[in-house]
Formats: C-alpha cells, structure tokens, sequence
C-alpha cells in the first residue's frame, strides 16, 4: 500500500441502510431506527457495543412529541451511559457532528442516524413555523406555495421551463421505479402527459413535489485504522462542508444557491464527480442545485429516484448520503457528491464529496 | 385495524419585537412602510443585520412604496385554514417602490388571470391596525392603497402570534396490545430474552436495543414498593391543573420487575410518603379507562387506567435496597 494516500485519522462511510419511505409507518420511530441500525451494522460485522459515538437527527415539530430524540437513543442501546449528541436537523447534519467529533482522534466507529414521521401532521401547518416569526409566519405561507414563488422565477428568467421540470420528475419516477425503496414508484413519465395535469399551485404541478414520507436512514462511519479491515473500498470524505443563507426566502436570489456553491468548493469541488445525489425535494430546485453546483450532463444526478420520490424529512438528506457512498462501496465508482438542504427554499446546504480508491 | 391517536399542540407567544421590527410594525399602524438602508440598498421588510454580510445596519429607515411590482407569484386556488383569506388569492414577491429586495405577501386579485409578474399593485389597509404585517389585509392590483383614512402611528413593541398544530398518528402493533390489555386491567411487560429486564408497553428493550415481540409477553403485579418520590409546589401556568402541592413517586413493582415513574400516592398526606412503603395500584373503574395518553412515541404510560397508588398497610421495605431504582 505505499501508494496509499490515506492517513490514519482519515474518515469513510464503510454501511448504510434506510427504510423504504411510506406514506405511513405503523412501528415506532424508535423501532423504525432499530432496524437500520441493525443492518448498517450487520453489513459490516459491528456490534453496537463497538460503536464509539453516535449523532442523532431529528425534529420534535414533525414528530409531535417533545424530547422525542430521547426515546429515539433507545436504538443505539444507552445503557451502560454512551457518548452520543442530536441534532435538531436532517441525518446528514449528523453525520457532519459525527465526522467531527472522530476528527478528535479517540473515536474510530461513529453513527449517524436520521428519522422522521412526516405522515402524522400536515406540512401547511407546520412548516410556517420554520419561517420568520414576524413577517412570514402570520401569512401561512405553505411550502409548496414558497417553491412555487422560487419555480416561477426561474422560468421567467430563462433557467428553466415547465417542460423541463416535467422531464426531471419523469426521469425522477423512471430511477425510483428501480429503488424499492423510494415511494412513487408507478406514476405517469410521459413527459407531454405530465405537462398535460392540472397545477396544484402555479407553475408547479403534483409531479413537481415530494410525497409527504415517513423514514430512517443510518451511516456507519471508520477512521482509516478501522475502515480497511471493515469493507474492501471504504467510501472516503474527501470532504464536508455546510453553509447557510439568510433566514427570509424573499431576500435571497431564489435561481441561484450561494451556499451550496460554497459548501462545494470548501468541500473540494466537484471536478471528476460522476454521480450527484441532490437534495432537491421540488423539480425547480433540482435546477437551482445543478446550476450553483456547475454540474454537467456526464454527471448523473439522482439515480435513487431522489427526494422528489421519497422524503422521510429529517432522513432526507443522510439518504442521499448514503445513496452516494453506496456508488462507491457498491457499484465501483470513484467520486460521488451528496448534497442536503435544510430551511425553506434551500437556506442551509451540506455538500460532502466522498471517494474510493483503486 | 390500526387505533389513530390524535393530539393538539398550540403555541400563544407573545414575542418582543426588538428596535427595528417594532419600528416597522409601528409605522404599519400608521399606513407607512419603511425598509433600512444598507450600503446602496433598502431591505424591506427592514432587518438588524445585512443579510449577506450580517453587519449590525445603522438604524437609516426610508419610506417605500406604498405601491409595487410583482416579481413573482403562485395562486392558491384552494385556500386552507392557515391561509389569510377564505378566497382564491395568489402569494406573491413583490418589489416596493425604492426598495432593492423583495417583500413576501398576499395578493387579492379576485381571480387567476388578474395576476401576472411586472403588475402594479398596492396594500389594501387592515381597518383598525394592531402592528403585525397583516395589517396590509392584502395587495390588490394597481396603484392606489385602499383602507380607511391613516391615523397615528401606535408604538408597538411586541406581537401576539398564535400556533396550533394537529398531530394524527396510529398506535404500533406492541402499543396496541398493550391498551388492550389495560384496558382489561392487567399491566403487561415486555422481558428482554438477553438482560431479563422487564419494559411497559414498549416494542423493544431500551438497554440491549432488542425487538421485543408479543412472545416476549407476560402479565406483571400491580403492586409494589415506592422508591423515589418528590413533593412539588404547584405555579401556575397555562395548563397547569394542581393548586396544592402534590408527589409524584416512583413505583418497583414487586419482583423487582419495573419501576414505573411519574406516579400518584393516593389516599395519604404527601409528607406521609417515604421510600420502601409498600403500595397497590388502584384501577380506574373498567368504563372510565381511556387510552388517550398511549401514543406511538414515548415508552409506555399507565395515565388512563392508574388512578395512582394506594398503600396497603404492609410494614415498609428498607429504604436502602431502593438506591439504585430511583427512576
């Protein structure tokens, strides 16, 4: 291994696993987690007990209950006391405290897990209360009116068309079709059709927005020194990086991403990239990433399905994780990009740039 | 068939609005809307800090509009209960006159093909304004403000905001086993086949993170022995139905099975309670028991079927056997 460029104290996704996303999930989140957990780490032969720190994600808003990471660290087994944190975000914020808590150097196997319930409360009730408190929330604005404001924009600057956010979601429905585990999995990908259906608010159409989802994901992290013994080609974090834009959607420029873009160039760029999962829940916004991002056409984006056909909030995002580690561990690539956003319109965006090694 | 549980949760905040947002309610009440200059711009609505750079802004206000251009909009075609209007309305970026960003609001524009990006519209006033951004009622098309003659501005230094969100959930497979058997008056545990512990109403072991099934079911004692409790002096708050202090304790069940938390001892004055006293459950009569309180999320609760725990007369346990089941 002299030609080796890894160190020691180098990080990689060795497992991953998440439920299938469903309308509505009838065991416990708690129970939902228990089960990723146990095969993210069975993958790769781990006992919970090997585990030195896990993160959680999650959101009491969506889960209807206070302190509902708390049973939830149920699944990690909390007795005898364990080191482990939450995150009130999406999974992939998790992984991102995991990442850098290894960074400390006295950790060498960290999980980070994701989950929600989103099929207990309607998302026009709760997402205002994600909005500015004073100016935004009091006018009820729901989330697919607000990504509606952003889609309209960008067609009427020339960034997109309604026929291409038709194209991106049949293209979306064709990959989940192919992913058991992504929920729209049968509907129309006739383009023409598609453009053929009735707005739910315009210009955006059913097709243009994610089901509402419950789901769990899990990402089992090693340092080099655990990684080579645990998988043949670890999926190595060349880099992470989030960032994060002003709180009130009107006051940004709602075609472009800053954030992301800058995560992506902290994060090492996205030269010699093949294969992007983005966290684009809206088909518009998928076109604001690719564009922030400057992807080309020889990368392939979203080949999951993505999250306009799955989105277990809170789970999102670390499944796009996972789903672009999997490119590495599991199907010979080379360098793979996972993105999560967090916040209305894209305020708050990761960019992790993960790599194998031949 | 699954149970659904329903549940309501509700938020009044009576927020403090700081020196800039309290400036622009105020200047609402008054029919005026001001932004805040930072560098060559005017942010409107107005905030502390630049929004891209985060620099505290000088506190400059200008007057904008009242009128402006759409720079965006979406209809809502069916409006919900959270919606501000009961009719078909567009949401809309609008653009101020001597504004340089955008200001999210509604747009009354009474039907579809009214709406389009570069109209000109302007506020519709709220008839006795209260200094929240819904005192413009909405925008409507065109160039002149509507509303009832401008009076003087108010100081409004906080906002009322109330939120309240429904939660619908269906009860899991363990959880409804488990109000079917309380429901019957029997407590039932689920025991860990590798620790031997005993759960409550609960699909798993929380120490070994095992599935726990309906074959890792057995029917527990409803009497056992307090090994922790505390006395609290009720305060009001919205809610709050206790005026006299009152205990909640912690209960062993016998065998030294599950230590149930949060619970009522009933039938004696709270300074007569101590650790090691031996006591019963007593049951809610079988008509009154309700599973309202058992959810999919939490572990598994007796509030419903256990009115609390009466003590049977039996001599106490000694305290010191209890250090380590306090919870």
């Amino acid at each position: 291994m002299s030609n080796d460029p890894r160190s020691d104290t180098d990080i990689a996704v060795v497992s991953t696993a998440y439920l299938p996303a469903v309308r509505r999930e009838h065991i416990t989140e708690t129970e939902m987690l228990i089960a990723v957990v146990d095969e993210a780490l069975g993958k790769v032969g781990l006992k919970r007990s090997d585990v030195g720190f896990s993160c959680q994600g999650s959101c009491d808003y969506i889960s209807g209950g206070t302190f509902s990471f708390v049973p939830n660290l149920d699944a990690m087994g909390a007795w005898p006391p364990i080191h482990e944190s939450h995150v009130e975000m999406d999974g992939a914020w998790a992984m991102y405290e995991a990442f850098v808590r290894m960074k400390h150097g006295d950790v060498e196997i960290a999980v980070a897990l994701g989950s929600g319930k989103s099929s207990t409360g309607d998302p026009a009730e709760i997402y205002p209360l994600e909005l500015d408190p004073y100016y935004l929330a009091p006018l009820g604005p729901d989330p697919v009116s607000l990504a509606a404001l952003q889609a309209r924009q960008l067609i009427d600057s020339g960034k997109t068309t309604e026929r291409e956010l038709a194209e991106i979601a049949a293209r979306s429905r064709r990959d989940a079709a192919n992913n058991p585990k992504q929920q729209v999995r049968s509907a129309e990908t006739d383009v023409d059709k598609i453009l053929a259906e009735p707005y739910v608010r315009t210009p955006l159409r059913k097709s243009d927005l994610p089901p509402i989802s419950d789901g769990a994901s899990v990402v089992v992290l090693a340092t080099r020194r655990r990684a080579l013994d645990l998988v043949a080609r670890p999926a190595w974090i060349a880099g992470i990086d989030h960032r994060s834009e002003v709180h009130n959607p009107a006051l940004r420029d709602l075609t472009d991403s800053a954030s992301t873009r800058t995560a992506a160039e902290r994060a090492g760029g996205i030269a010699g990239v093949e294969v992007a999962e983005l966290m684009a829940p809206f088909t518009s916004q998928e076109v604001v990433l690719r564009r922030a991002l400057g992807l080309g056409d020889d990368v392939l984006v979203n080949p999951s399905g993505g999250a306009l056909t799955g989105n277990p909030l809170m789970a999102t995002g670390l499944v796009r994780v996972a789903e672009a580690a999997e490119q590495i561990l599991a199907h010979g690539r080379n360098r793979t990009l996972a993105h999560a956003t967090s916040g209305p319109l894209l305020q708050q965006n990761l960019v992790c740039i993960l790599e194998g090694d031949n | 068939m699954s149970t659904q549980t329903s549940s309501t949760i509700q938020f009044p905040y009576k927020r403090t609005l700081g020196p800039v947002i309290s400036r622009f309610f105020s200047e609402l009440t008054a029919q005026r809307i001001v932004g805040i200059r930072s560098g060559d711009r005017v942010i409107v609505p107005p905030m502390e800090y630049d929004p891209e750079t985060g620099e505290e802004l000088a506190r400059e206000f200008v007057e904008v509009g009242p009128a402006g251009t759409v720079v965006s909009w979406t209809w809502v075609a069916e409006p919900g209960k959270h919606h501000p209007l009961d009719r078909p309305f567009a949401y809309a970026l609008i653009k101020l006159d001597g504004a340089d960003t955008n200001l999210l609001h509604v747009l009354d524009a009474g039907s579809e093909d009214a709406v389009s990006t570069g109209m000109r519209v302007a506020p519709r006033w709220r008839d006795e304004p209260v200094g929240r951004i819904d005192d413009i009622v909405a925008f409507v098309p065109g160039e002149t403000a509507e509303g009832p003659a401008a009076g003087e501005a108010q100081d409004v230094q906080t906002m009322d905001f109330f939120s309240t969100i429904t939660y619908t959930d269906v009860l899991s497979p363990t959880a409804e086993r488990y109000a079917a058997s309380m429901r019957a008056g029997v407590l039932k545990g689920q025991r860990c086949p590798q620790c031997n512990r005993v759960f409550l109403g609960r699909g798993y072991c929380s120490v070994d993170a095992i599935i726990l099934g309906e074959e890792h079911e057995e029917a527990l004692p409803d009497f056992g022995v307090v090994s922790n409790y505390t006395i609290v002096t009720p305060t009001p708050y919205p809610g709050q139905k206790e005026t006299e202090p009152f205990a909640r304790a912690s209960v062993v069940l016998d065998g030294d099975e599950m230590v149930i938390a949060q619970q009522q001892i009933i039938g004696i004055p709270v300074s007569e309670i101590r650790v090691g006293m031996r006591v019963k459950a007593q049951w809610f009569p079988e008509a009154e028991r309700d599973a309202a309180e058992i959810t999919s999320k939490g572990w598994g609760t007796v509030a419903g079927f256990i009115e609390g725990w009466l003590h049977t007369g039996e001599p106490d346990e000694p305290a010191e056997q209890y250090l380590n089941r306090v919870f």
